[in-house]
């Protein structure tokens, strides 16, 4: 023990103690933030590595998506410049993914900016006011909830045509009960807390105190479930264009390009591959980054050691 | 007890009630006509006039809910346009599939999942631990068609050892097992492990470990009593997910489930036959549902069904 005292590191301070740098790099709380940290790195590469190349789609020195060569149909991967090969149509994959990718990433931005925007809209006005407006909001994210989420979301498609925006508001209203349920608990917990009491002598109106004061401190738990959600909607849309519900214009997104290789998969296996391996990479990332960022530990406001 | 059991599916059967009408309307109000579908591009108008005619839908739309509604007293949902056979009866057929597909699927979850999960609750942070937890969070986001195909590519086509899809062996049901296994796998064991970790830092488990409680009985016992409730909900929510067709995994594998034969009716514009299906497959998902929540009591001595669901 005197031994562990004596070489206890300048870092931790004169004072004497049995706690040696070792012991603390493996304490639980040390592991954990290390996890985290490196969820974050790997997400955050992950997701740059996809999201970086689409949006510099075409600047990029790739042929055109829609440039056709008959000729040059179905080439396998690293052939002839085609980094990625080409598709059926002799179409360079790699850049349908990249402009694809374009069309699924505003798709799943904009889901879920909307589906994040109803859900703590109504999440915090079920969670402050309670009685019936939180039973009427609460009954309606457990019904939709409980419905057969993919077959409604082919119904509506086929309602109102596969159009871009018709996409993005239906992934947004599957997504938002996710949301709001979560907002509801935060601010059933924030209400109680003292400062909204406080708010309350002052005089506030209760409409000014939700949004001023209550809304601000759990909006930054809320988007990291928005964060997680974005996974989902790049998921969910995949899965809607690959069932032929997905947007054909400007660009066919991942989830068609997918199923319109499946047809060759017994000749050319990169149609299939490459594009679903792109969708897993930006998907890991940003639940690997939103995974860490919920793990890392929390500064404690307030409480200075 | 009976009076929660009556108020539930009294609950159930209304949502179920609205869910279908919603359908119902929905579909008929959607661009795309069943007889242009049925009588083939060619037909003429009046071809078509004759189909819509034998179809019913040349009837107001209140008309054709009141016969719809009548029908559905009797059990009958009216007939199916492409397979010209009661819509319940097409379906039925088709339940099996989809019934043996989720069975097996949610067999396997359980059985990996759990076992996964705890391992990951105990080692909870360790070098090891975040290679699983990474694992998880990849099998979470690979979609199911990618993997299907993926999969399909590899034990099919590159090493043939399994049917493609075929549902005449059981072999045939092995890749798609697999391919919604990998994803619920993944869902449920990260779960469980939050659960049990957070069970693992409760005061109740030091004091029982400070009485001197094996470590083993600790975790199956006192954790793991306590995280199944949640956990049974999720894999309760899952299997019931499931019966509403796995429509994604049912289209790659070419399964003959309710999933693809939504597809199917979806393109085909087969009202009666799209009813039918959400009817049904509501009606065992809410089944479902229900045995779950009558397992609360046998987990968790304290729940008292009737006074806690408020």
């Amino acid at each position: 023990m005197t031994a562990t005292v004596a070489t206890t590191s300048p870092s931790v301070g004169a004072r004497p103690s049995a706690v040696t740098p070792r012991d603390l790099a493996r304490a639980g709380a040390t592991r954990r933030s290390r996890g985290s940290k490196i969820k974050i790195t790997v997400g955050a590469i992950c997701t740059a590595l996809v999201v970086v190349p689409v949006i510099l789609a075409s600047v990029l020195p790739i042929p055109d998506p829609s440039a056709q060569d008959l000729s040059r149909r179905r080439l396998p991967p690293l052939a002839e410049g085609h980094l990625f090969g080409t598709d059926a149509l002799g179409r360079d994959l790699l850049s349908l993914v990249l402009h694809g990718g374009q069309v699924s990433l505003t798709i799943g931005l904009l889901a879920v900016t909307i589906s994040g925007i109803i859900g703590v809209v109504l999440g915090s006005a079920a969670g402050f006011f309670g009685g019936w407006p939180d039973a009427v909001i609460s009954r309606l994210a457990e019904v939709q909830m409980a419905l057969p989420l993919l077959m409604m979301l082919l119904l509506v498609v086929a309602l109102f045509g596969a159009s871009l925006p018709v996409i993005t508001f239906v992934i947004a209203i599957a997504l938002w009960p996710e949301v709001a349920r979560l907002t509801r608990s935060l601010v059933l917990v924030e209400r109680e807390k003292p400062y909204v009491a406080a708010a309350r002598v002052l005089g506030l109106h209760r409409v000014q105190i939700l949004i001023r004061h209550v809304v601000p401190n759990i909006v930054k738990q809320a988007s990291l479930v928005v964060l997680l959600l974005l996974a989902q909607a790049v998921l969910l849309e995949s899965a809607l264009s690959y069932l032929g519900a997905g947007p054909e214009r400007p660009f066919a997104t991942w989830g068609r390009i997918i199923s319109d290789g499946q047809n060759y998969i017994t000749t050319s296996w990169w149609l299939v591959t490459l594009p679903g391996l792109v969708i897993v990479l930006l998907v890991l990332g940003v639940n690997l980054l939103g995974d860490g960022l919920r793990d890392r530990p929390r500064r404690r406001k307030g409480k200075k050691a | 007890m009976t009076r929660y059991l009556v108020k539930r599916l009294g609950q159930s059967l209304l949502a179920i009630f609205l869910t279908v009408s919603t359908v119902f309307v929905l579909v008929r109000l959607a661009p795309g006509d069943p007889a242009k579908a049925y009588a083939g591009p060619f037909a003429t108008t009046e071809q078509l006039d004759e189909v819509r005619r034998q179809f019913g839908l040349d009837r107001p739309l209140l008309e054709q809910y009141w016969v719809f509604l009548k029908g559905l007293v009797h059990g009958d949902l009216g007939t199916s346009f492409s397979f010209q056979a009661p819509a319940i009866n097409v379906v039925m057929d088709r339940l099996p599939y989809t019934l043996t597909l989720a069975v097996s699927a949610i067999l396997v979850t359980t059985v990996v999942a759990v076992p996964l999960g705890v391992w990951m609750a105990r080692r909870a942070d360790t070098r090891r631990e975040l290679g699983a937890n990474v694992a998880t969070i990849a099998g979470q986001s690979m979609p199911e068609f990618w993997t299907g195909t993926v999969l399909l590519t590899i034990f099919a086509v590159l090493i043939p050892v399994l049917p493609a899809s075929s549902f005449a062996t059981w072999g045939g049901l092995v890749l798609p097992t697999i391919t919604i296994a990998i994803m619920q796998i993944a869902l449920i064991s990260r779960l469980l492990r939050r659960e049990m970790v957070t069970n693992f830092a409760a005061p109740y488990l030091t004091v029982a470990r400070s009485r001197g409680v094996r470590e083993s009985l600790l975790t199956w016992r006192y954790a793991m009593r306590n995280a199944s409730v949640p956990v049974v909900t999720a894999l309760g929510t899952r299997f019931a997910a499931m019966l509403n067709g796995v429509v994604v995994v049912e289209v790659v594998f070419a399964w003959p489930g309710v999933g693809s034969l939504v597809v199917r009716a979806l393109e085909t514009r087969d009202y009666p036959l799209i009813v039918a299906t959400v009817l049904i497959t509501s009606v065992l998902a809410v089944l479902v549902q229900l045995l779950v929540d009558l397992c609360y009591p046998l987990l968790d001595p304290r729940v008292r069904l009737g006074k806690a669901a408020a």
